[in-house]
């Protein structure tokens, strides 16, 4: 496994080159001035060119890559232009809210797609199937801003349970930090829920027809056993490929769901650097999320040698 | 004369998919005796594993119904009781192996651990108990260096390997009827060779009685004490191996025997039944070899009975022992 994961990571250096590269260039290519911006409403041609100077805007692109990628290895990944704060500073800030948010999301997606997925595929055809998928199919369709706006007018509104919005660090007060968080969590992981449930159930259909599940009950194993023991942790296996393939979703949801219930993270800090064209945070959140979605692969595919030996020995 | 009863008594066993005009399976009956081995051979589709698997509790989840018919296995009647109670039983007492050994044990899970499961799911044992169970069965089924092989993976093992993994998995738990649907079909002949003697040497020391299903007469005439012919469903000719091999009455059993392969050497089959069996939707009221039979005659429009042909030898054919038919009678059956 240590192996694996070595190979993986050194295979995954050039991919981090690449997109940083590209995030780069692809930022340098956009229309827009964030020196215009800085300079503020008189542009002053002496201040414009100063501030010009001090963000080395004059040099060739190349030796401002060379100069941003060195200081990135560094850790050293800029200044904001905008609040003159490290970047890398900055992220290090935000990243945990929205990672709390994402895990939150993805443990109540887990909690209820992946019961409700074998459940009804179980139960395939009664009831509880259909009550199932029409739940599944509502929650897809259902936007999470209104999802998001009906509970609060709910929750926290009529009931007063949980706060409307807001943020505390897990590091303050665990349990009220997890108890502010779990609305919103709510709300993102409802729609992922919906895909786990889907994925689930047609995984476990095809096992539960599998000749191993027909020997499991030939074995006198408990109906319990059979199913969980034996035919969900094969059907887990595409599972956890989806679970991977939803991080982007999960990350663009958790974006637009800080805004919904004014949660300080990742999101806001998004929609702030790019409305000020503020280049230096935009190449470091963009930088981050790419190592952040190599490392969900990487630690995705451990997860499907786990629950697959076939792959172990290869 | 002492006939005590039998350990497994069928009688009349008929399964059919909800809805549809024939049963699969039509008035199946037979015993076995403890210690026993019963082959049960017929062409593919004329519904061998419905007839185990029915017996085993086991058509659950399918648009299979059993609509008729008991069977009386050690005081239970395995076709009418409790989910529970044939869960109890499977694995334990009845236990059953499959075609193919490639995908019936679960690849998710160490050998060693799906043996000991099936002990631990009867018996209330320390793991480490049903551990040391399960490579005392591994090494009992002559897989050698057994105690590293209880952590391989399935994928880590042969066919034939996997198959003797299956059958140290049923016989864990000592039964006392032992199911093998077609357990050497899916496999090299030198290996079928290994199982079929590997299986006959474990039913002699444990006196596990053992229904083997098969579609291979070779099988049958190495390991059966008795025979059930099905065909189409029905149980055309059943009897002790010595009476249906060498006074085979009815016409379907005829043509097996000639379409088995000679001792010369040769591969496959030499002669085939002309025609094929009916489709279940299309079967004929009467005789379901008629279409085939070269003895055929009006009468077998009606449905013959499994008639008594001296002890223990029964038959379902209005013209058996077919002793009236000169050669030049038999009709020419279209291809
Ligand atoms: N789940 C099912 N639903 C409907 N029909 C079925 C089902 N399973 C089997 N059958 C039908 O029942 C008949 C008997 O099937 P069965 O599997 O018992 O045959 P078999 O004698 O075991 O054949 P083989 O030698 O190919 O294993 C076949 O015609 C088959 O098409
Ligand atoms: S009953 Fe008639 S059709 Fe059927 S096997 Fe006998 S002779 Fe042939
Ligand atoms: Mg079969």
């Amino acid at each position: 496994m240590l192996a694996f994961l070595g190979r993986r990571i050194l295979i995954a250096i050039p991919t981090v080159f690449l997109i940083s590269v590209f995030v780069f260039t692809l930022q340098h290519l956009l229309p827009g001035d964030p020196i215009l911006v800085m300079a503020g409403e008189e542009r002053d041609p002496e201040i414009i060119a100063a501030l010009r100077e001090k963000y080395r805007m004059n040099d060739p692109i190349t030796v401002q890559y060379l100069a941003w990628a060195g200081n990135a290895l560094q850790g050293d990944l800029g200044i904001s232009l905008r609040t003159q704060q490290p970047v890398l500073e900055l992220i290090a800030e935000k990243l945990p809210v929205t990672i709390q948010l994402a895990v939150m999301a993805l443990i109540i997606a887990i909690l209820i797609g992946i019961p409700a997925g074998v459940l009804s595929a179980y139960k395939k055809g009664t009831w509880i199937d259909w009550l199932a998928n029409i739940i599944a199919l509502s929650g897809l369709s259902v936007p999470n801003f209104w999802l998001g706006i009906m509970l609060i007018l709910l929750v926290s509104v009529r009931l007063g349970w949980l706060p409307a919005s807001g943020y505390l660090p897990l590091s303050e007060d665990p349990l009220q930090s997890i108890r502010v968080m779990v609305m919103p969590a709510f709300v993102l992981g409802t729609a992922l829920a919906a895909t786990l449930m889907r994925h689930t159930r047609s995984a476990m259909l095809s096992v539960l027809k599998s000749d191993y599940v027909r020997t499991a009950r030939a074995k006198g194993l408990r109906e319990g056993v059979v199913l969980v023991k034996h035919a969900l942790r094969n059907a887990l296996v595409p599972v956890v490929t989806v679970i991977t393939l939803l991080f982007g979703e999960l990350l663009a949801g958790a974006v637009l769901t800080e805004q919904i219930f004014t949660i300080p993270g990742f999101g806001k800090l998004v929609v702030d650097a790019v409305f000020n064209r503020d280049y230096a945070v935009v190449q470091g959140i963009v930088l981050c999320t790419g190592i952040a979605f190599i490392a969900m692969n990487i630690l995705a595919d451990a997860a499907y040698r786990v629950l697959n030996p076939r792959m172990s020995d290869q | 004369m002492t006939d005590p009863s039998p350990l497994l008594d069928v009688r009349g066993l008929s399964i059919r998919v909800a809805g549809t005009a024939e049963p699969l399976v039509d008035n199946v009956s037979f015993t076995l005796n403890a210690g026993e081995t019963l082959c049960i051979v017929g062409e593919s589709g004329c519904g061998k594993s419905l007839t185990a698997l029915a017996l085993m509790g086991l058509l659950e989840g399918t648009p299979l119904r059993v609509e008729r018919g008991s069977a009386m296995f050690q005081g239970i009647d395995l076709l009418s009781a409790a989910p529970d109670v044939l869960r109890g039983l499977r694995g334990d007492r009845a236990a059953m192996i499959f075609q193919e050994p490639m995908t019936s044990l679960n690849p998710a899970l160490r050998i060693g651990e799906q043996i000991a499961e099936a002990v631990r799911a009867h018996r209330d044992i320390p793991r480490d108990a049903a551990r040391a169970r399960a490579a005392e069965m591994l090494q009992r089924v002559r897989i050698p260096a057994a105690g590293k092989r209880l952590d391989e993976y399935p994928h880590q093992l042969s066919g034939g390997m996997r198959q003797r993994v299956m059958i140290a998995m049923a016989l864990a738990n000592d039964p006392a009827l032992l199911i093998a649907d077609e357990p050497t079909t899916a496999l090299d002949v030198t290996i079928q060779a290994q199982i079929l003697d590997l299986m006959r040497n474990l039913g002699a020391e444990t006196g596990t009685a053992q229904i083997m299903i098969t579609h291979d007469l070779g099988v049958v005439a190495e390991m059966a004490d008795k025979v059930a012919v099905m065909y189409a469903g029905r149980i055309v000719e059943a009897g002790t191996t010595a009476q249906v091999f060498d006074d085979p009455q009815h016409p379907y059993t005829l043509g097996l025997m000639s379409s088995m392969p000679s001792l010369a050497g040769d591969q496959g089959r030499l002669v085939t039944i002309p025609g094929s069996v009916p489709s279940p939707d299309d079967m004929p009221r009467g005789c379901r070899f008629a279409a085939r039979c070269p003895f055929a005659t009006a009468q077998c429009e009606a449905p013959p009975p499994l008639a008594p042909r001296g002890t223990g030898h029964a038959v379902a054919c209005w013209h058996a022992p077919l002793e009236d038919f000169a050669v030049g009678q038999r009709r020419e059956v279209p291809a």
